[in-house]
């Protein structure tokens, strides 16, 4: 029993020596340093500090700070070993603050660094990492301006035929021949999505031909503010076309904001009415198929549109035509064949071309092992 | 003027909201947020209108006796029940909760669930090896499909075990996600990214009008 006891003291005597002489031997947090957080809105501050060496015997790092004339206080939650960085978000706007970087054993032994001088956030007015990007946007922006200006002169401009495009008149005048009506589809864009936008310029087109030719034209709609702006550009259209007579208000109507509900009544619509064209144009999610399929049922000519690239396989799956992510786009100048809207998609082919001029010049530097192209792509991301 | 004052309101917006893209600074990210919550003030007026539009659908299925109008009664139901619980009570309530739990969700579901037999049906015509590339289409198909299921993978190594690449399945079914799939997807993700910027100038240099109700 004694020598247990003898051990004991031993053993206990080893581990405090251990202990102190590792609390003794800690380092603290060297180079610290806070600077206002560049590029925000002046919310957070920064604190960096030098890495400790792996057998510092460091095992976290808590931060404190102190509001001029105040006292210390710890921020955030323990930080662990191997941190270099903080950023602390928690700052008020107008406050200078101090930081002090603490070092932590594992057995709780601290030891903490010089104290920095104090520091406030300010927001910047301009975020200096996207140059690159505003760089970028406004050389883009230039070429579809430019090209806008220049279709101006009347110079006539090239466009690849679209097929899904060519088939609007072949798919209106199907359904006229037939005596049938025409179901236009939005999906489920809000009115402020670019998709939803673009598929109104491509109804506008549609409802001028179906006005000529006296077809019903049934537009259900998923959002209530899209259904009026429809209403106005389809009434519109009639009233360019010289056939208000023939507009109806009650074909663009509200169907439901239930997303498999707007699928189950397009559905039921079809199925019901069944249309010689189906037009699928905007942004679909799960739906898509559900619609597709069921308009490829009743034998309908189908012309779906999105840029959704998750529904772009359900589409060319089921409909006779698709317009494949710009495309649909590219539609409201191809079928209008306006001059300026020729001339804009001529400068968004000159962005592409850029951009592929880009890849291939990024692939080509990577195999000579040169990698700025990479960082810079990667910084801007 | 009617045409004149959207036109120049879209394009003061515009600039203003792409400027705050490239802009921390809090008042420019409080414009940025004010008018992004503004939307939200349309939205009671959008549910009067949604309202009063499907009534006044359903009531004119009724008196002109279309097909099936008898099925705008159940609409009315429908509508009527959810507002007489929903609104005195709150859709907290245990009845609105329930009719929301035991009627919308299972009906969204079924609608979910037809998809699964509406893929195969698709996928039956897509993968008809009728053309090389609808050939191709089966074949890459039919590789991602066994790399799916654990069972490719034992397929593979029973039976082309003598190869010197196991679970050549799913290895082959990740490089054809990886590679030529990613690949695709990212040229049409392009493609889209450059339409809508191209898209977006033309709208706030009012070059693209018809959103406003009108040709182009």
């Amino acid at each position: 029993m004694k020598k247990i006891i003898q051990y004991l003291t031993v053993y206990l005597v080893l581990c405090i020596a251990i202990s102190s002489a590792f609390s003794q031997g800690l380092a603290p947090p060297s180079n610290v340093t806070a600077v206002d957080t560049p590029n925000d809105d002046g919310s957070s501050i920064t604190i960096k500090w030098d890495a400790a060496p792996e057998d510092s015997g460091i095992s976290g790092y808590q931060i404190l700070r102190r509001i001029a004339g105040g006292g210390l206080e710890e921020v955030g939650e323990l930080l662990p070993a191997g941190t270099t960085t903080y950023v602390d978000s928690t700052i008020e706007k107008g406050n200078a603050y101090a930081y002090i970087v603490r070092a932590v054993s594992a057995t709780e032994a601290t030891v903490e660094s010089e104290e920095t001088a104090p520091v406030s956030g300010s927001g910047e007015w301009f975020h200096t990492g996207k140059i690159p990007l505003l760089v970028a946007m406004l050389l883009f922006s230039a070429a579809i301006v430019w090209n806008i200006y220049d279709a101006r002169s009347g110079k006539e401009i090239f466009v690849r035929r679209i097929p899904g495009l060519e088939a609007v008149d072949e798919a209106i005048g199907r359904a006229t021949e037939m005596g049938r009506s025409i179901l236009y589809s939005l999906g489920l864009g809000r009115v402020d999505e670019v998709p939803t936008i673009a598929s109104m310029t491509i109804l506008g087109q549609v409802a001028r031909r179906t006005a000529d030719y006296e077809t019903p034209l049934r537009v259900p709609c998923r959002d209530p503010i899209v259904m009026n702006v429809v209403r106005e550009v389809v009434r519109t259209a009639y009233l360019d076309e010289g056939r208000p007579d023939v507009y109806n208000e009650e074909n663009v109507f509200f169907l439901t904001e239930s997303q498999f509900a707007y699928a189950a009544g397009v559905d039921g619509i079809m199925v019901r009415e069944k249309p010689a064209a189906v037009f699928l144009q905007g942004q679909f999610f799960a739906e898509s198929l559900i619609l597709a399929e069921t308009g490829n049922s009743i034998g309908a000519i189908q012309i779906a549109g999105t840029d959704s690239e998750h529904q772009l396989p359900f589409f060319i799956a089921a409909c006779d035509y698709t317009l494949i992510g710009e495309e649909l786009y590219a539609a409201s100048a191809y079928l209008s064949k306006e001059p300026m809207l020729l001339g804009s998609l001529r400068g968004q082919d000159w962005g592409k071309l850029f951009i592929f001029g880009i890849i291939v010049l990024g692939v080509v530097l990577e195999l000579a092992g040169v990698n700025w192209i990479t960082t810079l792509l990667q910084r801007v991301s | 003027m009617k045409r004149q004052v959207p036109l120049i309101l879209c394009f003061a917006f515009g600039i203003v909201m792409i400027l705050t893209q490239f802009s921390p600074h809090s008042f420019s990210q409080g414009i940025y947020e004010e008018v992004i919550s503004w939307t939200l003030i349309i939205s009671p007026f959008a549910l009067v209108l949604a309202t009063a539009t499907l009534i006044q659908t359903h009531v004119a299925r009724i008196q002109r006796r279309t097909d099936h109008w008898q099925y705008s009664f159940v609409v009315f139901a429908g509508l009527i029940t959810m507002v007489v619980i929903g609104v005195p009570f709150g859709p907290q309530h245990q009845a609105f909760e329930w009719l929301y739990t035991n009627i919308q969700v299972p009906m969204d579901a079924t609608m979910f669930s037809l998809l699964a037999f509406f893929i195969a049906s698709a996928a039956f015509r897509a993968f008809r090896a009728r053309t090389f590339e609808a050939s191709l289409l089966l074949i890459t198909a039919l590789i991602v499909m066994m790399g799916n299921v654990p069972v490719g993978d034992l397929i593979w190594n029973t039976v082309l075990g003598w190869l010197p690449l196991e679970d050549g399945a799913s290895k082959a079914r990740q490089w054809i996600l990886d590679n030529p799939n990613l690949s695709a997807r990212r040229g049409i993700i392009l493609g889209v990214s450059l339409g809508i910027i191209s898209q977006s100038i033309r709208i706030i240099l009012g070059i693209e009008r018809s959103y406003l109700g009108g040709g182009d």
